[in-house]
């Protein structure tokens, strides 16, 4: 049942023009990144570098790639949700035999197809160099595993946002309110440093672009994501008890 | 016949306002019930909370027996629902679309086409498997509405105004696919039109601020029928002892409302009026105190 509304959920972002729309300005962006990296580092100021070439490309493009999805993954996000209860399409999903964790997971995973499609972009402009470069594959795919974590991470959040309004706009505007919060936090001072520090999703992705896969960094994204989803869980439960 | 919906006190609220409130009925196999009300009477929400879409604030609903609150997935395998707007994904097209909601509805995958085909067929929409949803008329996006709701063969068939904004031709025609579909499953349909009640349901509930102001049969005749007559001419007097009927009042618009006798039928009355060298123009049944009923349900409604 999950992979029936996924499934769904896919194909409807890419028979919209959203998913492209977002995908090729992604594209762009990250392109333009790309090729700046690389003037930086083999240009005339080579001989001031102080990272490798991977670690270059680890934290610019895959670190901006993140920074992308935080804006793209609201977006999509309010379609899915927030539209659906407005014209009235979820009451489809309200009436037949499918637990409310079915849909969300589902919608979850719809999401994060999309996000895996975004996610391919910088892997595969870092791979392109792979043959004459000499990249460290495995640090590249550790960057590659952080992002697609933190663009699931932002689906959930945006969800959850999305369960709270029937207008996409309010909801959209909710997602962004959350997920700046989530970008800041980590720049708390004072005594509960470390917890807001521990709450800032970029100092979990910062370990993945430095080729670092901690267990315990794989438990923030899941952690965070879990909890979101059990929140947008509870206000879809709500709406039903009215 | 067997009992598809019982429900014990079933009442919704929405924080301070209430939906509806108090509501007991059983429902059988082959029994067409319209719940009927004019706008904000609680049709809707009864509806949405017996698709499980609203869980109810107090009281017991029961589909096929199984407690809609405790067993909400067990309850919804017997339900179809159509909601007032058609839940429709504008970006599908008609045969894919019902295809995911045969999938939602945990159809076997090996039985989905043949009970999308199947649906499509009773509902009028072979050869439209590829058109896309969001080009189709409000009477086509009815019907595929319709036929999501029974592509599972549900035993309790769930319409949300369902002929709604349809030109007279789509009327006749979903009027037919309910009677159609009456057969196999039980039907609970809103509408806030007394003639479409009177002439698809088999019994009506009338809805008023959220409480029922009167139940009916509509498929058993009255102990003594009355039909509205027309004749040619105005109404002579004496017009009781010439047509032989129980009692006969002119109303103020030239008609005539005749109560037969019990054994008499409207073809005898006719009959006799033509005997009489009345002349008539017009003789229909008359369903008087429901409609007298509805719009003192009505004139409650716009007093508050």
């Amino acid at each position: 049942m999950i992979l029936t509304i996924a499934r769904r959920e896919w194909q409807a972002a890419f028979l919209s023009p959203l998913a492209w729309v977002l995908l090729a300005v992604n594209q762009v962006i990250l392109a333009w990144i790309f090729l700046r990296v690389l003037e930086a580092h083999s240009g005339l100021q080579a001989a001031g570098r102080a990272a490798s070439l991977t670690q270059e490309l680890s934290l610019n493009l895959f670190g901006f790639a993140a920074v992308l999805a935080l804006v793209a993954a609201p977006l999509l996000a309010v379609r899915v949700l927030s539209g659906e209860l407005r014209d009235g399409s979820f009451e489809l999903l309200g009436a037949a035999p499918v637990r409310l964790a079915e849909i969300l997971l589902g919608k979850l995973l719809g999401l994060a197809g999309v996000i895996s499609a975004a996610g391919l972009l910088p892997l595969f402009m870092a791979l392109a160099l792979a043959p004459i470069a000499g990249l460290d594959l495995g640090l590249i795919l550790a960057a590659t595993l952080g992002l697609w974590l933190t663009g699931v991470l932002f689906a959930a959040v945006a969800l959850f946002a999305s369960s709270l309004s029937t207008q996409p706009g309010v909801a959209a505007v909710a997602a962004y309110g959350i997920l700046v919060l989530l970008s800041v936090l980590g720049r708390a001072g004072g005594e509960a440093v470390s917890l807001f520090e521990w709450l800032s999703w970029s100092e979990h992705l910062y370990g993945f672009l430095l080729g670092m896969v901690r267990t315990s960094d794989l438990l923030y994204f899941v952690l965070l994501t879990g909890f979101f989803l059990a929140l947008a869980h509870r206000r879809l439960a709500n709406r039903r008890l009215g | 016949m067997d009992e598809l919906l019982s429900l014990r006190a079933l009442t919704r609220r929405f924080g301070e306002r209430l939906a509806f409130v108090g509501l007991d009925l059983e429902l059988m196999r082959g029994e067409v019930l319209g719940l009927l009300g004019a706008n904000g009477a609680g049709k809707t929400s009864c509806l949405r909370v017996l698709s499980g879409n609203l869980a109810p604030s107090s009281g017991e609903a029961r589909v096929c027996g199984i407690d809609l609150a405790r067993s909400p997935l067990k309850a919804k395998r017997h339900i179809g629902y159509l909601p007032e707007r058609p839940p429709l994904y504008p970006d599908m097209r008609v045969g894919e679309y019902l295809t995911y909601c045969a999938r939602l509805h945990r159809i076997p995958e090996v039985r989905v086409a043949g009970a999308v085909a199947r649906a499509m067929q009773r509902c009028g929409l072979e050869g439209a498997e590829r058109r896309p949803l969001a080009t189709l008329s409000k009477g086509w996006r009815q019907r595929v509405g319709i036929a999501q709701a029974i592509v599972h063969e549900p035993d309790l068939l769930l319409l949300d105004e369902p002929t709604d904004g349809l030109d007279p031709v789509q009327i006749r025609a979903v009027r037919d696919l309910i009677r159609a579909l009456s057969a196999h499953c039980a039907i609970v349909l809103s509408s806030h039109l007394l003639p479409e009640v009177q002439a698809v349901c088999s019994r009506v509930l009338i809805m008023s601020q959220g409480r029922v102001v009167h139940e009916a049969r509509l498929d058993v005749e009255p102990a003594a029928p009355r039909y509205r007559l027309r004749t040619a001419g105005p109404a002579p007097p004496g017009l009781v002892g010439a047509l032989g009927a129980e009692s006969a009042e002119v109303l103020p618009d030239g008609s005539v409302l005749v109560a037969l006798r019990a054994g008499d039928s409207p073809a005898a009355l006719a009959e006799r009026v033509m005997a009489a060298g009345l002349g008539l123009a017009e003789l229909s049944p008359e369903r008087g105190d429901l409609e007298a009923v509805f719009f003192a349900a009505l004139a409650g409604e716009q007093a508050a």
